[in-house]
């Protein structure tokens, strides 16, 4: 039976309880470094867990190259009308009748909050001065993925990208290069068969690795992983999923991490189809709140090719709270 | 998805006989080639040559909506209802156009999968799907 890991290929490991970081004089934070092995916090250790709030939006130090900072909201967190009222005032008007468009509470709710989550932590990362997060625009690729229009609005130029489930909204913001994630719900059903859907979409390696897997939870379990870094794969590459069709690249599992290959085919001949992994593109795979899986995908700059990626996990509730996770590296 | 909505020139009313009507007036708008699945220029020039689908077709696409994404029965589903909307994901819309292949013994291209965005577009697809098969 897999034994379930909290955090794949991480090293950098120790415990670092109580640290402040010089900057952050105005916000207090106790955070611990996990370890791959270790469990996330006992209760005491959340008991003692000092959060920060501010009434406005403290500033941010920008992602570092090879630094993906990754945001999340709960849903069920987020109660007070006011609150919402507050939120859904950032938001532009094509963003409120979307919000408008989704058919339910819940999902109006969401919506609101995904919005909320780009602008506010946008707005976070601007050095110069504060920067009102309903002064962002944004704009779309040729492809339709969303980009920060930061030449138009005199900001930070970041690359940031949004997932959400039911029960959780995440954002992943980077500098120097794209990015893409992708979160699901641990316990997500698949209504079909885990294999038949595999073999329907997944490439040929991926199928004969999940055929391996013997225990249907646990080959539920690496299919939905794999659907998560598969997507964070083509979120990251921002030209649609028509660019990579799920079949033509394969996300291998390693021991010290996730690799990309791609399958090209070169001659007719499908025995001479190659493979290429050495990728030019960084994955890490995490859990958050115990709940769900979040894949984040960046692209591989070539002075960086091979060095680890760092991720910073955040949970938050804009204007009331954020959390410090985690600060982990996931190698290739 | 970024396609255009022509929600502006086509009628309101909640029956297929108008959906149908606004279908056609629709036909002009080969902007719907810029979404965020890539050009869709033969999908567009699809939907110009064939008829808006069947009633039927439409309600049991609906059916497997309403299935997959677990909503209630009594939930009211039209054949412009976006995906999106009623809080489909990427695995939800691939897992429906998997149930609508079953149903309706079709295959759909992945490109095409991943673009479908209404029930209509759905329904479309598969009738135009099925009239391309071969007769049995």
């Amino acid at each position: 039976m897999e034994e379930e890991k909290k955090f794949v290929g991480g090293w950098g490991k120790g415990n670092k309880m109580g640290e402040r970081r010089p900057e952050d004089i105005c916000w207090k934070e106790r955070w611990v470094d996990v370890g791959s092995a270790v469990r996330l916090l006992d209760l005491s250790a959340m008991s003692q867990m000092q959060r920060s709030f501010s009434i406005d939006l403290p500033s941010l130090r920008l992602p570092s190259r090879r630094e993906t900072h990754l945001w999340y909201i709960l849903p069920d967190e987020v109660k007070s009308t006011s609150l919402l009222k507050r939120y859904s005032q950032l938001l532009s008007q094509t963003e409120k009748d979307r919000v408008d468009q989704m058919r339910g509470d819940e999902l109006k709710k969401n919506a609101l909050l995904a919005r909320t989550l780009v602008r506010t932590t946008i707005a976070r990362y601007q050095t110069n001065e504060a920067v009102d997060p309903r002064s962002l625009m944004f704009k779309k690729n040729m492809y339709g993925k969303p980009e920060l229009d930061w030449q138009n609005c005199n900001v930070q130029p970041l690359h940031f990208n949004i997932s959400h489930t039911d029960s959780l909204i995440a954002c992943g913001v980077t500098v120097h290069v794209p990015v893409g994630i992708d979160v699901e719900d641990k316990e997500r059903k698949i209504k079909h068969d885990v294999l038949t859907f595999a073999k329907r979409f997944y490439s040929a390696d991926e199928v004969n690795c999940l055929a391996t897997i013997l225990d249907p939870e646990a080959q539920r379990k690496e299919f939905i992983k794999l659907w998560t870094l598969k997507e964070a794969y083509v979120k990251a590459l921002g030209k649609g999923f028509s660019a990579a069709p799920f079949n033509t690249f394969t996300i291998q599992s390693n021991p010290g991490g996730y690799n990309l290959c791609k399958t090209s085919e070169i001659t007719a001949n499908p025995l001479e189809e190659t493979k290429k992994c050495n990728g030019g593109w960084k994955f890490a795979l995490l859990e958050l709140a115990d709940s769900h899986y979040a894949a984040v995908c960046t692209e591989d700059d070539q002075a960086d090719e091979g060095a680890p990626m760092r991720v910073i996990v955040r949970k938050t509730i804009p204007f009331v709270e954020d959390q410090l996770i985690l600060k982990e590296y996931f190698c290739n | 998805m970024a396609s255009l909505s022509a929600t502006s020139l086509s009628f309101k009313a909640p029956s297929i006989q108008s959906t149908r009507i606004s279908q056609v007036l629709r036909k002009p708008s080969s902007f719907q080639s810029i979404s965020f699945g890539g050009f869709q220029s033969s999908k567009s020039l699809r939907l110009q040559i064939s008829c808006a689908a069947k009633p039927e077709t439409v309600q049991k696409v609906s059916d497997i909506v309403k299935e997959q994404l677990a909503l209630s029965a009594d939930t009211a589903l039209t054949a412009e209802s976006k995906f999106s909307a009623l809080g489909a994901d990427s695995l939800d819309t691939v897992e429906i156009v998997m149930a609508l292949e079953e149903k309706f013994n079709i295959s759909v291209e992945e490109s095409d999968a991943q673009n479908i965005t209404t029930i209509q577009e759905a329904a479309d697809l598969i009738e135009d799907l099925v009239q391309k098969k071969p007769a049995a």
